[in-house]
């Protein structure tokens, strides 16, 4: 018995120089939580080092042990006590249960509190971006949605006006006057607008057929160039190098040309009429 | 839009020409959308995306025997020859069969499925299989004067894109988004299911379509798709094989032989990529298909092909139909081996008032009629004019209806206008110099759709073929017009009258059908006068010459005909011309002759034109013989004038003016070339893919 005594003392010991943050409080034979094997302990000193552990155990996780307890248990094992901290030779900060416990809670909430606000803050960020882009689709819509009204009901004369008005100041200026310009125009007197030719279910689904050819031909990510591009590429890398295909472009300025063309005819035939 | 008078100085009894040449005909032809090919009658049968169709005869040079006009809204998607039938399909969900011999729909059956994407016939013939938008793959039994729904095969998820029949008749494949399906054609259930992969990088969220598809009858089955892969399967197992990556764009058609040893693939490149089913070794045990040619015969998108016997076939929406022999099926270096492109179309589209000086364009939507400018004054050979009045568009006829123009014409005075649709035919008077146009309501009943029209040179009488190889004469007065007469030709002559002429001094019309048979008639008894002896190859243009009253006749295969009409019988000349035989230069030309016109001030010439030149024929010159230059235009002008007349023959051609669409002589004497750049028809195609090429 005393030599597994003392061997336990002496794994003990060693088991206490291991581990350096542990407060020495308690005695020095019964600790080492779990490595210490010794099957021929007593059960009130297994239970005691058990205890002892478990105090040590909490004390390191801070989490508080009824003073009165520990003071029981101290006065238990008053001997060890005394024995541990007499070999030891740092001594523990002299922190207690109730500090350390806010202490940590302060931390932690902190840290849930920034958590929250982060999260907040990129909900907050979200929800902007969603009103925005809404905002925007609504803006593109309205046009369209206007149209329609109109076609539909003469009751919606009415709401084309109120659409105008909610439409949104940023909103194009030629398309919002050309607008007013043609409210005002259609808006005189009592007609009905109707398509000459009703568009039946054969029809759209034509449409919706040769969208999707299209889509998948010349929608997005189709990769294609322009026919004018191709030849131009052809002339560049061909045989006899020419210049790109409509190089200048022709179809320039038709307007003006023809108002001078126009000017021209008037000015000689002003010219020929003192003549004659 | 140039309308530049040139003066054209040709001192060997050709005479000076003032040339009009025109640009301002805006012809842009339809994409091509899809193709049949039936081996039985040798015919290709093409649909165009205006939804217009067109027959060419493979045993006849290649010839643009029939076209039937679009309709708005027909969005044709796919063609099969039934046995000599034609059916189509199109996104409009009706399945539609023609007559050949009218030229019109004869019916159609509203399939009930939505847009229809595909059709196919099984080998046996008897029933007809269409893949729907909503899914289902719709079964039509083949009957005699009609086609009659069997049933639905089991309903799928997404639409049918593509599918076809093995040839055994008992199984369906068919290509979809995402996969493939193979239907059991008797029970209609689905047995496999063959997922296809997606495309790799940003094609990987779109789903890949299965474009086309084809099953053999060793239960293969080949199928290509969005993602540029044409992949091989086991049909019967329903596992994949080989997949072959051939481009970065789609693959849009398959076609494969009727041998099942070759097939060709088409993609959105414009290249036409064949495979063919080759063993590694020389023992024949372990075949596969191995991809051996590529040909680039396109700029944009290849969306139909089909796989001849010596040819691949391809078109698509560079509206360019292309005719490549395959070289290990025909001799090399030979007009069989050579490529051919037809690019326009086999008749003439314009129409020229002799007299008055104004020209009808034919646009499948509308008319337009525009008359001539003016120059005075002469210019050097080849220098041009200066314009005095430029030309200017009349008028803009707009078509009733959603049936495209038929046939058109412009009486020579420019005095009377007529149109006809499948459906409908339209007479106008033409007043004020062509300016003001009234449309002529009472119109006799027999004046039914025409084919082809005709006025007579003076603008008394109107001819309009119609059914059964019969014309209808009617009188042109302006209130009412008087039905006169209708000739028919001798009994059983069922095919559709392609060419009409009238003779200048009143007496004479001839017809061709597009079954190679020529008729006279005399137009004083109104009844037919004599039958051309008939010749295999189909006529493409012909005359009556108004002072000889021979009428010269031009057939595909390249070869002039002139026979007598008074004396019934080939003149001395055409029975010379057809002992020495054409230059060969002149019978390897791959455009037929599509104008035969003649010179008021020389009966001894001929005028003809075909795409890419117009020739004067002088018959009382030599002929050229084989060892001779034909094309010695050039040649002659730089010789001193004694040495013109030894080395000049009679074919006197002029390539200077190209794409030609009409080639006319004025009273005035002066030639009127309409021309139509294909630059100009290529820089308005739609977008091409986009091709990286180093150092651009």
């Amino acid at each position: 018995m005393n030599t597994n005594n003392s061997r336990c003392i002496a794994a003990v010991v060693k088991a206490r120089s291991l581990r350096e943050h542990r407060p020495a409080n308690g005695s020095a034979g019964m600790q080492g939580g779990g490595r210490v094997r010794s099957r021929s302990l007593s059960v009130t000193m297994r239970r005691s080092a058990m205890t002892l552990q478990n105090n040590m155990a909490k004390n390191q996780r801070g989490e508080a042990a009824p003073s009165s307890r520990m003071t029981g248990r101290e006065r238990q094992m008053g001997g060890f006590s005394l024995l541990l901290e007499s070999s030891d030779d740092e001594g523990p900060e002299e922190v207690t249960f109730e500090d350390s416990k806010a202490d940590a809670r302060r931390s932690m909430k902190r840290a849930l509190d920034t958590a929250r606000r982060e999260k907040e803050l990129l909900k907050e960020k979200r929800r902007k971006r969603q009103e925005l882009f809404q905002e925007q689709k609504k803006r593109k819509l309205l046009s369209a949605e206007v149209l329609e009204e109109i076609d539909s009901t003469k009751q919606e004369q009415s709401h084309v006006k109120a659409a105008e008005e909610e439409a949104e100041p940023e909103e194009v200026e030629g398309r919002k006057r050309n607008w007013k310009q043609n409210a005002a125009r259609n808006l005189k007197g009592n007609y009905t607008v109707t398509t000459v030719k009703q568009s039946t279910l054969a029809s759209s689904q034509l449409k919706a057929a040769e969208d999707f050819l299209h889509s998948r031909m010349y929608g997005p990510g189709s990769r294609r160039t322009t026919s004018n591009e191709m030849l131009s590429l052809e002339n560049k890398m061909g045989k006899n190098k020419s210049a790109a295909v409509q190089f200048v472009k022709k179809n320039w300025a038709c307007q003006k040309k023809a108002k001078a063309e126009k000017l021209k005819k008037t000015w000689i035939h002003m010219q020929q009429i003192p003549s004659s | 839009n140039l309308n530049v008078p040139k003066a054209r100085n040709r001192k060997i009894q050709m005479g000076e020409f003032k040339v009009h040449r025109i640009r301002f005909f805006d012809y842009m032809p339809s994409a091509i959308r899809a193709m049949a090919f039936s081996t039985r009658t040798e015919r290709l049968a093409l649909a165009r995306a205006d939804g217009a169709l067109e027959i060419f005869n493979f045993s006849d040079n290649y010839f643009q025997e029939k076209v039937l006009p679009g309709h708005d809204g027909r969005a044709v998607e796919a063609l099969c020859w039934v046995g000599p039938r034609l059916f189509s399909a199109g996104l409009n969900g009706e399945i539609t069969e023609y007559d050949l011999e009218n030229l019109r729909p004869r019916y159609t059956v509203d399939a009930y499925g939505g847009p229809i994407w595909t059709i196919g016939v099984n080998s046996q013939g008897t029933l007809l299989a269409v893949g729907c938008e909503d899914g289902t793959v719709k079964m039509f039994e083949v009957l005699k004067e009609r086609i009659q729904f069997q049933r639905n095969l089991d309903r799928q998820r997404g639409r049918i894109i593509s599918l076809s029949w093995h040839p055994s008749g008992t199984l369906i494949a068919a290509g979809m988004m995402d996969m493939i399906r193979i239907f059991d054609a008797e029970t209609g259930r689905a047995t496999h299911r063959l997922v296809v992969d997606r495309g790799a990088g940003a094609s990987k969220s779109k789903e890949v379509v299965v474009w086309s598809i084809a099953f053999l009858s060793d239960y293969t089955i080949i199928s290509s798709d969005s993602a540029g892969k044409v992949q091989i399967w086991d049909g019967l197992n329903g596992t994949l094989i080989r997949t072959h990556l051939i481009t970065k764009w789609d693959v849009l058609a398959l076609s494969v032989s009727q041998d099942e040893s070759s097939l060709v693939a088409g993609t959105s490149e414009g290249t036409v990529v064949q495979f063919q089913f080759l063993s590694s070794t020389v023992d024949r045990l372990d075949k596969d298909w191995v991809r051996t040619r590529t040909f680039k015969n396109h700029s944009h998108d290849v969306r139909a092909l089909a796989h001849t016997e010596t040819a691949v076939v391809s078109g698509g929406m560079d509206t360019q139909l292309v005719v490549r022999p395959l070289l290990d099926k025909v001799e090399k270096n030979t007009r069989e081996s050579a490529i051919r492109k037809v690019s326009f179309p086999h008749r003439s589209l314009v129409c020229c008032a002799k007299k008055a000086g104004v020209l009808l364009f034919q646009f499948p939507d509308h008319l337009e009629l525009w008359r001539l400018g003016e120059s005075d004054g002469y210019g050097k050979p080849g220098g041009s004019l200066p314009v005095k009045r430029g030309p200017e568009k009349l008028i803009q006829l707009k078509r009733k209806g959603e049936d495209h123009i038929c046939c058109s014409a412009l009486s020579p005075c420019g005095g009377w206008l007529a149109y006809s649709t499948v459906t409908s035919f339209r007479l106008y008077r033409l007043l004020n110099g062509s300016i003001s146009i009234c449309k002529v309501s009472k119109l006799p009943k027999d004046l039914r759709p025409a084919h082809q029209l005709c006025f007579s040179t003076d603008s008394s009488k109107l001819f309009a073929s119609s059914s059964n190889s019969s014309v209808v004469v009617v009188a042109l007065n302006e209130p009412e017009c008087k039905y006169l007469g209708t000739l028919k030709a001798k009994y059983g002559c069922r095919q559709p009258v392609h060419l009409l002429s009238a003779s200048e001094n009143g007496k004479w019309l001839a017809t061709a059908n597009t079954d190679c048979e020529v008729h006279v008639y005399n137009l004083d008894k109104l009844k037919l006068h004599c039958t051309v002896p008939v010749y295999g190859s189909c006529p493409t243009a012909m005359a009556i010459h108004p002072t000889t009253s021979n009428l010269v006749v031009v057939h595909a295969d390249q070869q002039i005909f002139e026979y007598s009409l008074v004396k019934k019988e080939y003149t001395e000349w055409s029975r010379r011309l057809q002992k020495q035989g054409l230059h060969s230069l002149w019978l390897e030309r791959d455009t037929p002759i599509t104008h035969v016109t003649f010179n008021p001030k020389n009966p001894a010439h001929i005028i003809v034109q075909d795409l890419f030149m117009f020739c004067i024929i002088d018959k009382s010159l030599p002929l050229p013989e084989a060892k001779n230059v034909l094309y010695n235009q050039m040649t002659l002008r730089s010789l001193p004038e004694p040495d013109r007349v030894l080395h000049s023959h009679g074919f006197k051609i002029c390539k200077d003016f190209q794409h030609l669409l009409c080639v006319s002589l004025l009273e005035d004497h002066s030639l009127v070339v309409v021309e139509r750049p294909l630059l100009d028809i290529v820089s308005q195609l739609p977008a091409p893919v986009r091709q990286k090429k180093f150092a651009t």
